[in-house]
Parts: structure tokens; C-alpha cells; sequence
């Protein structure tokens, strides 16, 4: 049975997919840098989520759930999005690519990165896709 | 707005032109309007370079208040590579430089006797000798001018010695290189014997409700800084999008022959931030600040766009970034399109690999691909007119022609393609098929929806990226909502919300529009345009694509796509109200637009 999205079981079984997918550990081999998810409160969220993942060639090393801003100060990439939206792009809903363009979520971080690894944040939503059959 | 100034270089004689209110609330300012009020002017049998074809500078209502992107300013007139209707958006002070001098546009007829130049500020003007400037580059030119006028503030809009020399893509540049590139409206300047246009003022530039208009001012700005896009085209420049492009087969290389292009990371806007990039530049009151400063060693100069790096990049698979800033450069000395001239010199390449063109032609100079000392000599060549570059200087078009391989040349209309690919990105075939000059980029950016930028409020939502027939309303629709843009004037850049944009609009000019008016605005100026253009001679027959964009990629991520464009089109014509056979726009349609006096031109 598949975990809730969003929650720590969840996160868990990314980390377990994000370490066995054969797609993903190929197209994010170069990527070096942690990721911290920022789910802002709407719609049945009702208390700020945030979730941690450092991502490293093509594997995750760490995930850490609901963790303080305080304990990851600097990380590579901010995605901040509210619930509503952060849902329908884990359930397909939303194009990732339309969210950024169109502001539903912020990314805070070094862009020149992020444009040269655009195939790799997608390839990682996708993962996050595979894993999310339940949604609070 | 305010008035126009008209001027004949033939005769010396000026008069104001006093825009018209009902055509300023249809077409809102800019290029709609420029092709409002050129409507009669622009017929079949003008040649675009004699003496009577008209050059219209224009502004928009928004030009010079600080508003998001506002800066801009666009020159419109008949192409003369094209033969059609004509205008080219350029950025810097100019446009709100002539606002401050109190008009909203120049109207240049006629043709001088000898090179001279225009001098305007604060309602008044003269015509100056340009002959000891003949030859000199575009910056030099402005520096030039700055001292004689003895105005530290002024801001000139000049040609090169393309225009000087009638290459049919030369441009005009204000400002340190930004450039009305498009269209080859500098060699219309050049052929009025016009070196340069100076302009200085210090009126204040009104809008009907300040108060409104400053805090949507802020509040727009502020949301822009914020914008993923906008961070992205200030941090990478706009060729931030380069390695995106490139992994779905949407940068063309090799003139659009190969699909992918492994140089991408030595040249993206990725690289040139962490590598060259000495500062930015921005327009006036712009808060992205696209513009690239760079520093290769020997002094700071400006960095190319996407555009440039494509053209001068992969089109000519070369991959290396210092040499394509030296070669966007050249061409912007010498006032010439980027786009145009990189995609011509391409064609050249590829016709010397198909042994249409020969050493000989070439007077001994070998078009090896990725060869820059060959490329250089070319832009040299086009520039002087000399060798083949007499030919190359009329465009891939003529040039292929030339050489009986028209077809082979990648342009539509006379205007060649520029680094959008619709293998890639397929509602890019209908945005060059059908713009109204040629293949386009600018009058649908739409290769930005195909990535995922959606207008939801105004009906543009997203279709796969390669998808076919069933994206031809929406482009449609953002082609209306980019003909806004050149109505206000603004920058495609601008990641403004579409009801923030009426609202700006409702307040600079005191309306009270709709998210439909503001896009029925749209509409009528692409029909207007479209209108123009058949009273030219263009027919549904020129709604195409050329050879190579429809053959199949072999690798990169677009192999084996081409776009369905004969589908799209019928799709498209039926979103327009536009007649399946001819391509006029259906009688029913122009007087749902407020265009009946163009009905009887059109249907007799």
C-alpha cells in the first residue's frame, strides 16, 4: 500500500525510489545539490510542510521530513509552492514547467544550474509522480 | 498621445500628424497603430527602398513610465526583403527620449540629396549634414552626434554601413546595441540617405491617472522581479534557455540539419555567467536587465542573446563563446540582423557542402563548418557588398535563388528563421507560417507556452509540445495577446499577469477595457497587418514553412517530429475567421473587428 502524500512514509519511499530508478540515476548522474521543498498552507493543508532531500549523482543521500529552516540553511534549491498547487503537480495535474513559468512555484537558488539540469528536476517530479498514489 | 512628426527629406517640409482617438483606442499605439496609420500608404507596387516608402518610429501609450518593460519603442515601414508589411521592437531610451521631446513618433518620407542626420529636442528639430559620419559604425556614430548636439542625455537611433550599403537586413541601433534588428528597415533608413535620428527632451511624460498608474506601476514591478523567468533572463540572459532548448531539439544546428548539438554547455547563457559576464544592462526603467556586459580580456563590450549564440553558435557549429560575442559584435557594428546574417552565412555553408557554391564563388574561401575566420570574412564581405557578399547581402532568399536552390533557404516570406525550432516546438510553425513578416519569433514567442508558460485568464493553456491541429486556436490567441504587447509597446520578457495589463493600460490611457477588449486590441492589429499584407500580393499560399523544417531530424529531442502544417493551418484559419482558400480574413470578422473600410479592399 502506497504512502499519503504528503508525509514522512512518502517521503521515505522516494528516497527508495529516487535510489532505484534506473532513469532517474542516469539523466541526474552529474546533478550535485539538496532540495528543500517548501508546501505552503491552502486547501487541506492547514500547517506549513517542508521536506528535505539531498540529491547526489544520481541518488539521494539524506531525506529529512518537516525539518527546521534552521537545520539546512543554505541549501541548493528552495521550491516553495502552496498545497493546492504542489498537489496537482505531484498528481499530474500540473506541468512543472507551467508552474515555474507561471509562478505557482518559486525557486530560489542558482539558476544557471538549474537551466543546465531542467531534464533532471523533471525527471525527479516524475519520481515523485510514480510514488504518489494517496493525497491528504 | 501625442502627435507624430512628419518629415519629407525630400523637400524639407514638416508637419505634426495628430493621431486620430478613435484609432488609438482600437489599436492601442505601436505597431497596430503604425499599421493603422500606414494602411493606405503601404501598396503592392511600392518599392520598400524609394524615395516615398514611408519609416515610421513609433511609441506606445506605456513607452517611458516606468511601467514593466516600457521602455521600448518599434519601426515600422514595408520590408525590403520581404516585400510585406514591416516592423522591428527595439529596446533602450530612444522611444521615451522623444516622448520627453514631445512626440510619440517620426514619420520619414522622401530622400535627401546627400548623408545627413535629424536633430530633435523639445518640439523642435534640424536636418544636419552626415557626410564626414558615412561609414563610421553604430557606436561610433553615436559619439559622434552626442558631441556635436553637446547634449550628454541624448539618445540616437542610427545605421551602420549595412544600411549605408542597402543590406537588405540591416538594422537600426539605439543605445549601446540595442537593435531593431528585424526586417532590414535600416537599409529603408539608409536608401533616405538618413544616417541617424538624435533625440533629447525634458517634458515629463504624462499618463491619465498617476496616482492609479503608480501603484500598479510598483506593484507590477515588484511582482516581475520576483518571476522565475525573469530571474532566469537577468542571471543567464536570454540565452538561459539554451541547454532546455537544445535536450528537446529546439535549437536548430548546423542549419537546421542537426538536431543536437554538443557544444551546448560551452556556449549557453549558463556558461557565459560563469565565465565572461562583467555586468548587465537594461532598457529604460526595465527591472530585468537582460542585457549582457562582458569582458574578454581586452575591455568591456556587450554580450550576445539567444539569438546571436544560436545563429553564430550551432547554425555554424561553432562552440566557442568568445568567438560568437567578437561575431555578434561585428554584425552589430556594421548594423546588420544577427538573425538574418548568421542564417544567410549558414545557408552559404550548407550549399559550399552541397557544392552549389563553389571556391570560386566564394573568391577562394573555403565554408567549412565551424570555421569562424570564414564566417568573419563573410560579415565583412555582406556588410561592403563585396564578392558574394553582394549576394549574401540580399538574404537567404534571393541567395539560394541565386544559386537555384531557393529552397533549400530556411525563411519565410524573405525573413529568415530564427533559433526556435518547430521540430522541437511545434506551435512554432504556425508562429512563422503566418506572421505577418515573415518568420518571426516575436510575433508569437510561442515556443515559450510549448515549454509550459500558460495565460490561463485569456484562454492560452498548454499542449504538448509537439502536438498538432489542436494547438492552432491557442496560438492564435497568443499571437493576439504578443500583437497587444507591440501595441503598448512592451517586452516579451514581461511575466506580467494578463489583468495586470489592462489594468496598466486602463490607467496610463484612461479606458476602462476588458481582458477581451485588450485582446479583440490584439486581434485587429493581426488583422490589420494580415489585411496589409494581401493588399501586398501575399496570398494562403505563403503560409509555409521551408524545406528543412519539415524534414525529420535523425537525432536530439525532436528526431523524427515534423509538424502536420497543412492541418494546423485549416485549424488555424478557422480559429481566425480567415477564408480557407485565399486567407483573407472572412468579411464578417473584419466588421467584427471595426475594419469595414478594409472589407471593400479586400472583397471588393
Amino acid at each position: 500500500m502506497s504512502a499519503i502524500f504528503p508525509s514522512e512514509e512518502w517521503l521515505k519511499e522516494l528516497e527508495t525510489k529516487l535510489n532505484s530508478d534506473a532513469h532517474y540515476a542516469e539523466i541526474a548522474k552529474n546533478w550535485e545539490g539538496d532540495i528543500f521543498i517548501v508546501m505552503e498552507p491552502k486547501g487541506n493543508l492547514k500547517d506549513q510542510i517542508t521536506v528535505y532531500l539531498d540529491l547526489w549523482h544520481g541518488t539521494c543521500r539524506k531525506v529529512e521530513y518537516n525539518p527546521a529552516a534552521s537545520t539546512y540553511p543554505a541549501p541548493t534549491f528552495t521550491l516553495s509552492s502552496n498545497y493546492d498547487d504542489i498537489k496537482d503537480i505531484v498528481t499530474g495535474k500540473l506541468n512543472p514547467m507551467t508552474a515555474m513559468m507561471t509562478m505557482k512555484l518559486k525557486v530560489k537558488g542558482n539558476m544557471g544550474y538549474m537551466m543546465r539540469n531542467v531534464p533532471t528536476v523533471l525527471d525527479f517530479v516524475r519520481c515523485m509522480r510514480d510514488v504518489t498514489q494517496e493525497i491528504m | 498621445m501625442q502627435p507624430i512628426l512628419k518629415i519629407n527629406l525630400t523637400t524639407n517640409t514638416t508637419e505634426e500628424f495628430i493621431i486620430p482617438k478613435e484609432w488609438e483606442r482600437d489599436f492601442l499605439g505601436g505597431a497596430s497603430l503604425a499599421a493603422r496609420i500606414l494602411y493606405s500608404t503601404l501598396t503592392r507596387d511600392l518599392d520598400p527602398l524609394a524615395e516615398n516608402s514611408p519609416l515610421l518610429f513609433i511609441n506606445g501609450p506605456l513607452g517611458g513610465t516606468s511601467g514593466p518593460t516600457t521602455g521600448r519603442f518599434v519601426i515600422c515601414g514595408k520590408g525590403p526583403a520581404t516585400n510585406l508589411w514591416a516592423e522591428s521592437g527595439i529596446g533602450g531610451f530612444w522611444g521615451p527620449e522623444l516622448r520627453k521631446a514631445g512626440y510619440d513618433g517620426l514619420w520619414i518620407t522622401g530622400k535627401s540629396l546627400g548623408p545627413v542626420y535629424i536633430w530633435i529636442e523639445d518640439g523642435k528639430f534640424e536636418i544636419r549634414n552626415a557626410a564626414h559620419i558615412l561609414g563610421k559604425d553604430v557606436y561610433e556614430t553615436q559619439e559622434i552626434i552626442r558631441a556635436e548636439v553637446q547634449v550628454k542625455g541624448a539618445r540616437i537611433a542610427c545605421i551602420g554601413e549595412a544600411g549605408e550599403r542597402g543590406v537588405l537586413y540591416a538594422s537600426i541601433c539605439c543605445d549601446h546595441g540595442r537593435m531593431a534588428g528585424r526586417t532590414g528597415l535600416g537599409a529603408v533608413m539608409g536608401s533616405k540617405n538618413l544616417k541617424a535620428v538624435a533625440v533629447h527632451g525634458t517634458k515629463k511624460i504624462e499618463v491619465e491617472n498617476l496616482e492609479r498608474y503608480s501603484v500598479l506601476r510598483s506593484e507590477s514591478n515588484r511582482m516581475l522581479k520576483q518571476d522565475n523567468e525573469a530571474k532566469i533572463i537577468h542571471e543567464l540572459g536570454t540565452a538561459g534557455v539554451a541547454n532546455y532548448a537544445e535536450y528537446l531539439g529546439a535549437m536548430p544546428a548546423k542549419y537546421y540539419h542537426q538536431g543536437s548539438f554538443t557544444g551546448v554547455d560551452n556556449i549557453s547563457g549558463s556558461k557565459m555567467t560563469e565565465s565572461i559576464l562583467a555586468g548587465f544592462s537594461a532598457c529604460q526603467g526595465c527591472v530585468i536587465a537582460c542585457g549582457r556586459v562582458v569582458n574578454l580580456g581586452d575591455g568591456k563590450r556587450k554580450g550576445p542573446e539567444y539569438e546571436t549564440i544560436v545563429g553564430f553558435g550551432p547554425n555554424l557549429l561553432i562552440d566557442d563563446l568568445v568567438e560568437v560575442v567578437r561575431l555578434g559584435e561585428l554584425c552589430d557594428k556594421y548594423g546588420m540582423d544577427t538573425i538574418s546574417a548568421s542564417n544567410t552565412i549558414g545557408l552559404a555553408f550548407h550549399l559550399y557542402e552541397m557544392g552549389k557554391v563553389t571556391k570560386q564563388d566564394t573568391g577562394g574561401l573555403e565554408l567549412i563548418w565551424g570555421s569562424v575566420a570564414a564566417v568573419r570574412e563573410l560579415i565583412h564581405m555582406i556588410a561592403r557588398r563585396e564578392g558574394i557578399g553582394e549576394m549574401l547581402a540580399n538574404g537567404a532568399r534571393q541567395f539560394g535563388a541565386a544559386f537555384g536552390a531557393e529552397d533549400e533557404a530556411v525563411q519565410v516570406n524573405g525573413l529568415e528563421v530564427a533559433g526556435h525550432d518547430p521540430r522541437g516546438v511545434s506551435g512554432m510553425a504556425l508562429s512563422y507560417a503566418t506572421s505577418p513578416r515573415g518568420a518571426c519569433h516575436n510575433q508569437s514567442d510561442y515556443f515559450f507556452v510549448d515549454f509550459g508558460h500558460t495565460y490561463e485568464s485569456i484562454g492560452i493553456t498548454y499542449f504538448e509540445r509537439q502536438a498538432q491541429t489542436e494547438k492552432a486556436a491557442n496560438v492564435a490567441k497568443h499571437q493576439d495577446w504578443r500583437t497587444f504587447f507591440n501595441s503598448a509597446i512592451m517586452c516579451i520578457f514581461a511575466n506580467v499577469d494578463p489583468q495586470m495589463q489592462v489594468d496598466l493600460v486602463n490607467a496610463a490611457c484612461g479606458y476602462d477595457w476588458t481582458l477581451d477588449d485588450m485582446m479583440k486590441c490584439g486581434e485587429r492589429g493581426w488583422n490589420i497587418k494580415r489585411a496589409i499584407n494581401i493588399r501586398m500580393g501575399l496570398t494562403a499560399a505563403n503560409d509555409k514553412l521551408p524545406k528543412a523544417l519539415l524534414e525529420p531530424y535523425n537525432e536530439g529531442g525532436a528526431a523524427g517530429f515534423v509538424p502536420d502544417l497543412e492541418g494546423m493551418l485549416i485549424a488555424y484559419y478557422e480559429a481566425r475567421g480567415w477564408d480557407a482558400e485565399s486567407g483573407k480574413p472572412l468579411k464578417e470578422k473584419l466588421v467584427k473587428l471595426g475594419l469595414e473600410d478594409v472589407v471593400k479592399d479586400l472583397w471588393n
